[in-house]
């Protein structure tokens, strides 16, 4: 590399800055040709997919391949994406509660071995559901919850509390002791401070929480497709892998079920942005 | 009371969530182990147990030895690229300027998607005859690099990876953009004014200070690489002939198609085992980046 004075001449700077983005825009739209494919191809007639333009931007907005996959004779999407709400509103919720309730005592309790239960609950997050896998088959049939959503619901909220409990005790541990203690003084009782106290200020870690247990549980496929069978119990993310098994030259379908499957955790991805990455990072930086 | 027995309180609010992740985290992870010296088949509950019968049987089967391979390429592969990608991005994109919010936003979109529909997705560009990536490959004269990408034993395992890349660099970049904001700003004015050039302050003051994400990276990546199940059985389901059978891969063909359970245990067992490798290695990284900067 050449030496550079230690501040360039301004045109220097900007032919440097003006390179980067042409590089990174490349990058960029290299990055987005997938998402580029989806949505043209998604708004497309069949006649017009089967004309060969897969990439090319529709003639027309073409709302017939939404309806097919929404059609209960049909793609029967609907029916699947209310499946996957009843499976990842509950599960998300119980996660959250129960890591709530463990990231409390965490962080707010001094006792013996309380470092070494954390690592212990924390490791958790770390674990491949690979290895829970067959025994989890068995004992959801051995319950008599195999093939219900139950059973997916219990799992999902099992394996979520390690990074509920991380993510709520390192809230808890920044939220000042006097707090409670001006409390106690006043004669509140230790549940009380808790539930009146505590967990109105959590409202943020909350909301970093959900964003980021809604969208890790809508888009698994893993344990719904190991639990689950029938098509009343079928999550959408199952539900459009079996379409594509049924529709295997109809991109136009594959593609309008892969964005209705997609839109809720967009949604997320659009308004809750902040949350949702703050949770990425707490989640990976102080685990 | 409350003073004599402090531990009764933090009890009440722990019993119920060890009670959930004791019976369906850490429960089934120990019956793993346990039916990993069976012969289960998957239902009824008549199995036999077999010692370490599985075990030598599965260091001798040709298809767990090709698993193996097929996984260390995996890795390989996602401890590089997307790791260098992602840093690369973040230098570029750090900071607060509108543009780089909006590049951001669309560089790390691919995070909220699921790797079914990331998969599928892929399967179309990869298309022999009409997808972008051999049209784009014939329209600039390249026509003979042209191929049928997942059904090309030589090519099938990259080009998932490929895919699977495509999320997993917009995450690595997240990381690495929180790891920049704890590198202080006085530091690197510091190198400036010692008249360091751009890539002097990168390879001797960013890089290193930016260590600690790098681990956390580096771990996170190996992890979610060995787990990895989902994107290769839409794109390929671990073929062609077992060409893209990584571990997990081949865990579940035992487990759930063959039925031989107590086999595919001792798959997950040994998945298990290296993703506790990465995790020893891990801690005692992470431990070793905290000393430095205390």
């Amino acid at each position: 590399m050449i030496k550079r004075p230690p501040r360039a001449l301004n045109w220097e700077r900007l032919l440097g800055r003006a390179a980067l983005y042409f590089v990174l825009t490349i990058l960029l739209i290299l990055f987005m040709v997938p998402v580029y494919g989806a949505i043209v191809t998604a708004f497309k007639s069949q006649a017009e997919v089967a004309a060969g333009g897969y990439w090319t931007p529709p003639a027309s907005l073409a709302a017939e391949n939404f309806e097919r996959v929404m059609d209960p004779e049909d793609g029967n999407l609907g029916l699947y994406l209310q499946n996957s709400l009843l499976l990842t509103i509950p599960a998300s919720i119980l996660s959250i509660a129960l890591g709530t309730l463990a990231g409390y005592a965490l962080g707010k309790y001094r006792f013996k071995g309380d470092g070494l239960l954390f690592i212990f609950i924390v490791a958790g997050m770390f674990l491949p559901p690979q290895i829970a896998l067959i025994p989890v088959f068995r004992l959801m049939n051995d319950i008599g919850l195999y093939d219900t959503l139950y059973a997916v619901i219990i799992i999902h909220t099992a394996f979520g509390i390690p990074i509920c409990t991380l993510v709520m005790r390192n809230f808890f541990q920044v939220v000042p002791n006097a707090l409670r203690e001006a409390a106690l003084i006043d004669g509140a009782n230790e549940y009380g401070i808790f539930f009146r106290i505590m967990l109105p200020l959590t409202l943020p870690a909350l909301a970093v929480l959900a964003t980021l247990q809604f969208t890790w549980i809508w888009n698994d496929f893993l344990w719904p497709f190991i639990l689950t069978q029938r098509a009343d119990s079928r999550t959408i993310m199952v539900g459009i892998l079996n379409l594509t098994g049924q529709y295997t030259v109809d991109w136009g379908g594959q593609a309008a079920a892969s964005l209705i499957g997609s839109l809720p955790t967009l949604f997320i991805f659009i308004f809750f942005q902040r949350y949702f990455i703050t949770g990425l990072t707490l989640g990976a930086v102080k685990g | 009371m409350l003073r004599r027995h402090p531990w009764i309180i933090p009890a009440s609010f722990l019993i119920l969530p060890l009670l959930v992740y004791f019976t369906f985290v850490i429960v089934p992870t120990l019956n793993s182990l346990y039916y990993s010296f069976t012969d289960w088949v998957g239902y009824g509950a008549d199995f036999d147990f077999v010692g370490t019968a599985n075990f030598e049987k599965i260091f001798t089967d040709r298809l767990f030895s090709n698993a193996i391979k097929n996984t260390a390429i995996w890795l390989a592969l996602a401890m590089t690229a997307p790791t260098l990608l992602g840093l690369a991005l973040a230098l570029a994109l750090q900071g607060k300027r509108a543009i780089n919010t909006i590049y951001k936003s669309l560089f790390y979109l691919p995070i909220c998607l699921s790797p079914i529909i990331i998969g599928i997705i892929w399967v179309w560009l990869y298309s022999p005859k009409l997808g972008i990536v051999n049209i784009f490959l014939r329209g600039i004269g390249l026509d003979q690099l042209a191929t049928a990408w997942l059904a090309n034993p030589n090519t099938a395992l990259f080009a998932v990876f490929v895919a699977w890349a495509w999320q997993q660099t917009g995450l690595n970049m997240v990381i690495f953009l929180a790891g920049l904001t704890s590198v202080p700003t006085p530091l690197v004015e510091a190198a400036k004014v010692d008249g360091a050039n751009y890539w002097q302050t990168l390879f001797k003051v960013i890089i290193p200070m930016l260590r600690p994400a790098t681990v956390v990276v580096l771990a996170l990546t190996a992890i979610s690489a060995l787990k990895s199940f989902e994107i290769i059985w839409v794109m390929t389901m671990g073929g062609p002939f077992n060409k893209s059978d990584t571990l997990a891969v081949f865990m579940y063909s035992e487990s759930f198609r063959k039925f031989k359970m107590g086999y595919g245990s001792s798959a997950a067992v040994v998945l298990f085992v290296l993703t506790l490798v990465i995790i020893v290695l891990y801690f005692r990284f992470a431990a070793a980046a905290e000393e430095l900067y205390d």
